[in-house]
């Protein structure tokens, strides 16, 4: 039996018929010897043990960008993105990609893609757009302020509905699905927490016809309650994967999820949830797997815009059987029996289940036809059939014509085309000559082939069948049922619900650590963006003239702790704002407008008639240049201006541009009251009435 | 080759091929490194080097050259 099996070299060293597209040559870069740069380095096995990888792909991008052929360099960067996952090398592609996209014919689609997440999304909504491109979407993309998806669904005159997107990207973790450790009614918690998001997702439809695509929650594998969890249906771990569950049978037509609890498995949920970046900047998404998310994402985009791949082109040799056929001869091939050949069946097996979710199979082989059809006919560990293959190539034609013979039976586009071939000779050439097709970097061994074939990403699709889309229909019916009791459709309700307490707690030892923290990182919710050190702040704190504000702010699920600062400062009858700030992560939480009617309490307090505030404009502070006139203040007259710094002001140029505001204290009006307002004892912080 | 690796995870991370980095470098002589940037930077050089940087540590560097010193000084299995 041993015999019967193509020795190891045979693996790597078959159809190792070389050939290099000298003709293709760029001028000035040598294609051939970059393709050889990143074609597999063998070890003393004769196995491959270095892939083509993202920096030598963007090694060769770069020398294709210097010689300016643009289109070239995309497809590198592009061969580079399916490569590696770093995140260092995707944001080198993503710039560099966005300058060759600049230069080169528009993309088969385009979309306005809304990122809007329950975490730092930067990294996801930054690497978008490349990923995108590599599906055949031009992408542009927004993204919400931190942690703010409820109200910029909730909100109709928010920045997601000005931006009318096509596409809404729900980037969520799965801290932020509101289940609690243990429930006792795991059923109710479960369906509330689906009714939210299929809520917003019907809200999002409504107002903006955007496509929706939902990341599922990432599900924990730290479980207090062991190996119990898998018995007790209202543990959290449990209820996050009903809630997934019932989230993948609720979307229908326009919503689409990536699961990101099968991405996060398959990298390993221990490298995907990194505590320290959690801790550091709010990342739930490792910064090296949030490439794999961007990827998958751009993938379901792209199969929502019909963009997906349709056509799986398989060589044969080597690739759905071992060995060389014109050489070994039908009986001589591997196929079925031993372990060599038991892997290329399975290979087999997972092409046709690519088939039956509707992938059409084509083979393209360098062969005598009757000979490969023999197989196909005749050899008893074949599982792919003749019927299972719509368009049949063998010849001694180079690949890429072969391939072009293909598409154009089939009456598709090259761009639907995915090559799968062992041969890394044959691939460069697909590669270099056949442009639009997308070629699978296959590893050398054989027993890696399903998960090579698996982990390619771009033959998403929405949905299998009309059945299954009827079977939806049905499923959303019951859900819409169950939505009718469902939370929030109003941002108001919305507020309300989250049963927000906002304290106003004076400076003290405790609290000064916080503050300082505050004012030296902020940089959005920041009205004059002043840098204050600890000395400062506690010499100002010191004055009598001087109110330093710091505001803590809980809702029913999180503490958000210490999250906004104001230090107002009384000249006369006028109480002066020098410094107002808050964290990003309670934006959109009407805590500013609550902020306000406290500053009028502390003005009427301390006897003063109008509220002066000034807004200095920063790189990163356009959030809030509209604050005031939201809030009900005036345009100051210049005369009013203390600081001469104003727009217009006769002092310094070196001063910044900004603009000076005023509240008259007697016409303030009312706050909107969606939360409860209290002081350091926690007693009712009214309106109308001074802080006692 | 620990400053050629640095030099390139920085090339990476601010998508410019013509940037240098010296020992003295530091926050305040690149206009684009804010806080977003600064954390990508962070993740890629523990990623590059294979170590984890503790946080006071990484609070305490004020300068290309420093946080050189402290990888070299990993890098001896320290």
């Amino acid at each position: 039996m041993p015999g019967e099996m193509p020795t190891q070299d045979n693996w790597a060293n078959a159809q190792a018929d070389p050939i290099v597209p000298r003709q293709h040559q760029v001028s000035g870069i040598d294609t051939a010897a970059a393709a050889a740069d990143a074609r597999p380095k063998k070890d003393f096995a004769g196995i491959a043990v270095s892939e083509i990888s993202l920096r030598h792909c963007l090694d060769a991008a770069r020398a294709h960008e210097r010689a300016g052929d643009h289109a070239a360099a995309l497809r590198w960067v592009f061969t580079g993105l399916d490569a590696g996952d770093d995140l260092a090398g995707w944001t080198a592609a993503a710039q560099l990609a966005r300058r060759c996209l600049a230069q080169v014919g528009p993309l088969p689609r385009s979309a306005k893609v809304a990122v809007l997440g329950s975490y730092t999304t930067s990294q996801l909504a930054a690497l978008l757009p490349v990923a995108a491109a590599r599906t055949g979407v031009a992408a542009e993309v927004y993204e919400c302020g931190y942690g703010q998806y409820q109200q910029e669904i909730l909100d109709p005159s928010s920045g997601l509905y000005r931006f009318a997107p096509d596409v809404v990207v729900l980037a969520v973790h799965a801290s932020e699905a509101r289940l609690p450790a243990v429930s006792d009614d795991p059923e109710a918690d479960v369906a509330r927490e689906v009714a939210r998001w299929t809520s917003l997702w019907e809200t999002i439809a409504t107002r903006s016809g955007a496509r929706v695509v939902q990341h599922t929650f990432a599900v924990p594998p730290e479980v207090p309650l062991g190996h119990l969890t898998t018995r007790v249906p209202g543990s959290r771990a449990a209820m996050l994967a009903a809630v997934n569950a019932e989230l993948g049978r609720a979307a229908a037509d326009q919503v689409a999820l990536v699961d990101c609890d099968r991405l996060a498995a398959e990298v390993g949920k221990r490298r995907w949830f990194d505590a320290r970046y959690w801790n550091r900047a709010k990342q739930a998404v490792a910064l090296d797997c949030v490439s794999i998310l961007a990827r998958h994402t751009a993938a379901v985009i792209g199969a929502q815009l019909g963009v997906s791949r349709k056509c799986l082109v398989l060589d044969l040799d080597n690739t759905l059987w071992g060995g060389v056929l014109g050489e070994e001869g039908l009986a001589g091939i591997a196929l079925g029996d031993g372990p060599i050949g038991e892997a290329f069946t399975a290979f087999q097996e997972y092409i046709l289940e690519l088939k039956s979710k509707g992938v059409i199979l084509a083979v393209c082989s360098k062969n005598n036809e009757a000979d490969v059809r023999e197989v196909f006919e005749n050899h008893v560990n074949m599982r792919i059939k003749l019927d299972d293959i719509a368009a049949f190539s063998a010849s001694w034609d180079d690949k890429p014509a072969q391939l072009r013979a293909i598409a154009a039976n089939l009456g598709i586009g090259m761009d639907s085309l995915v090559f799968v071939d062992d041969n890394p000779v044959e691939r460069e050439v697909v590669r270099q000559l056949a442009p639009g097709v997308d070629v699978i970097e296959m590893p050398a061994d054989p027993h890696a082939y399903v998960r090579a074939l698996a982990g390619y990403p771009y033959f998403e699709s929405v949905a299998l069948t009309s059945e299954d889309a009827a079977r939806t229909a049905q499923y959303r019916a019951r859900a819409d049922a169950a939505r009718a009791a469902a939370a929030a459709t109003s941002l108001d309700d919305f507020h309300r619900d989250l049963e927000m307490v906002a304290a106003v707690v004076p400076l003290d030892d405790l609290t000064q650590p916080r503050v300082v923290q505050l004012i030296g990182k902020t940089n959005q919710f920041n009205l004059t963006g002043r840098r204050r050190g600890d000395a400062e702040v506690a010499a100002l704190a010191a004055d009598p003239a001087t109110t330093v504000l710091c505001l803590r702010l809980a809702d029913r699920f999180t503490d958000h702790g210490l999250v906004g600062v104001v230090i107002a400062v009384q000249r006369g009858t006028v109480l002066d704002i020098d410094t107002w700030l808050m964290s990003c992560r309670v934006i959109g939480r009407t805590l500013e407008d609550e902020t306000a009617a406290v500053l009028v309490g502390e003005a009427r307090r301390r006897g003063c008639t109008l509220l002066r505030g000034r807004y200095l404009p920063t790189a990163k502070n356009g959030l809030v240049a509209e604050l005031y006139p939201r809030l009900g203040f005036v345009p100051a007259d210049g005369a009013d201006d203390p600081l001469g710094d104003a727009a217009g002001g006769t002092e310094g140029a070196a001063q910044p541009a900004g603009s000076t505001w005023v509240l008259d204290v007697a016409t303030a009006k009312a706050p909107p009251g969606l939360m409860r307002v209290v002081d350091a004892d926690g007693r009712s912080v009214e309106w109308q009435g001074a802080m006692t | 080759m620990v400053a050629d690796r640095l030099q390139q995870v920085f090339r990476e991370i601010f998508g410019d091929e013509t940037l240098t980095v010296s020992d003295t470098t530091s926050a305040a002589d690149v206009p684009s490194w804010d806080s977003l940037v600064h954390i990508n930077l962070v993740y890629a050089i523990e990623n590059e080097f294979g170590i984890q940087i503790e946080d006071e540590r990484l609070a305490s560097f004020k300068n290309v050259g420093e946080m050189q010193a402290y990888i070299e000084e990993r890098g001896k299995g320290g």
